[in-house]
């Protein structure tokens, strides 16, 4: 894809990298996301702002009471998905850092099934950057989740919307 | 002839409604539109979460008019809900 012909996609399973480093490739994980490491990633000396948003496995739902979630993925297509969100964020609100990782896999309530960090030289831009990528990322990255209740019935969550880039 | 089939991925609730990650369809060509129809006559009982589902080839989304051909890396997205 000529759109993904950046220093980022090359590099797409690279293990993360040191501290201040912006160009940090997203991740699809079976591991616990490690929060700080992403946050102290993204962070840059132009930086007058890092945003963190941590997405976290929660128990109820309407009546339902959620024991786990179970995270599934097209995974090439998703690290493509979220490799040029992210480009686009950078542009969009022109970021210093920013770096998603998603859980796929059984993720337990009260962990963190994904994480985003964004550095911008100002905390609007970080702030919006967090909030526009996670509306993208729950319309368009092919990642589906599927409830496990405690009365121990499963069900894929699908929305009424097509999926769409 | 072995290759008319089109490989098509399924994920998520797709998979499971259907019953295979991975499903095989005679191909004679046509467009994102046609399959997703194609499909729905071979699995009524996804016909519904079908129409919602998307098309994609290799790692993008087709739009309903794209071509699809026997040898693309074809799958079925259901509606999609991480994060």
């Amino acid at each position: 894809m000529a759109e993904r012909a950046t220093p980022n996609s090359k590099t797409v399973d690279a293990p993360p990298r040191s501290c201040g480093d912006a160009g940090i490739p997203p991740r699809l994980t079976a591991a616990p996301i490690d929060v700080e490491q992403l946050r102290c990633q993204v962070g840059s000396e132009l930086a007058g702002a890092v945003v963190v948003f941590v997405g976290t496995t929660r128990s109820k739902t309407g009546d339902q009471i959620t024991e786990r979630l179970e995270y599934e993925a097209h995974g090439p297509m998703a690290t493509a998905s979220l490799t040029l969100l992210q480009e686009e964020a950078v542009r969009r609100f022109s970021l210093q850092g920013c770096g998603i990782v998603h859980r796929l896999g059984v993720v337990e309530v009260g962990q963190a099934s994904v994480a985003i960090a964004v550095s911008s030289p100002h905390r609007r831009d970080a702030f919006a950057a967090t909030a526009w990528l996670m509306d993208r990322i729950k319309s368009s990255v092919p990642i589906w989740k599927r409830e496990h209740a405690v009365d121990g019935s499963r069900r894929w969550v699908h929305g009424e919307e097509r999926p769409g880039p | 002839m072995n290759n008319r089939q089109l490989a098509v991925m399924l994920f998520a609730g797709l998979a499971e409604l259907v019953g295979h990650r991975e499903v095989s369809l005679d191909w004679q060509g046509g467009t994102a539109a046609d399959l997703r129809s194609a499909l729905q006559n071979k699995y009524p009982a996804a016909a519904s979460l079908l129409a919602r589902s998307a098309v994609a080839v290799g790692e993008r989304y087709c739009r309903d008019q794209d071509q699809v051909a026997v040898g693309d890396d074809v799958a079925m997205l259901p509606p999609v809900s991480g994060g």
